[in-house]
């Protein structure tokens, strides 16, 4: 892993086409700008971490319910 | 083939049925091949079980029944990954969270499964956009 240090409007490059730059610092947040190719995912890690525990949730053991959902 | 799922019971399915998520799915990231059956008895859940781990069948519904208004705009990454060309061939699904009163069963509108149902390919889409909800109610009073 590669910790570096940056200042406000100080960028990193990631391969040929990823670019992170520092737009703001501001009492411990950072604003980040990210330019990627539009088939690069970009996302916030607790969005995903999310997702994977709905996902988990999802797995139902008894689905007993769903047999008598009128509507 | 037969499938002898944990919870529910043996399934048959065809070797043209099996659908690949070439990056898993979140929480199942080494899980890549998947069928979907659908429920005795209901008309709008189905199951999309992994053929690799008879425990994981993940509870699925098609949004636009509860949604109907449901909007998804299908970012390059995706559509390029499964090989989508044209809507008509993504078929879209969404992950049901099962609770034992009705008012608490959600769905993940935020994250719909998207499956070139042609090719047989899937993925699940994260919307980073925070338009809808991970626990949507789909049986909220009053609707």
């Amino acid at each position: 892993m590669l910790v570096i240090g940056r200042k406000k409007g100080e960028s990193i490059l990631i391969g040929d086409d990823i670019e992170i730059t520092i737009v703001k610092l501001d009492d411990g947040q950072v604003k980040l700008a990210i330019s990627a190719p539009k088939e690069v995912l970009v996302l916030r890690k607790e969005l995903y971490k999310e997702v994977e525990e709905e996902n988990m949730n999802a797995v139902a053991k008894n689905i007993d319910i769903l047999k008598n959902i009128k509507r | 083939m037969k499938l002898l799922s944990k919870y529910h019971g043996e399934v048959n399915y065809e070797e043209k049925d099996i659908i690949k998520f070439p990056s898993g799915i979140p929480g199942f990231e080494k899980l890549r091949e998947f069928i979907v059956f659908s429920i005795e008895g209901s008309e709008e859940f189905s199951i999309l079980h992994s053929i690799e781990d008879t425990h994981v069948g993940l509870i699925i519904t098609n949004p636009f029944i509860f949604e109907k208004d449901y909007e998804i705009n299908l970012p390059d990454y995706i559509t390029a990954n499964l090989k989508i060309e044209k809507p008509e061939q993504a078929d879209v699904y969404t992950t049901v969270t099962l609770s034992s009163s009705l008012d608490k069963i959600t769905s993940n509108l935020r994250a719909p499964i998207i499956i070139n149902k042609e090719l047989k390919l899937g993925e699940q889409y994260i919307m980073e956009a925070q338009k809808y909800d991970i626990r949507y109610p789909l049986f909220r009073e009053g609707k």
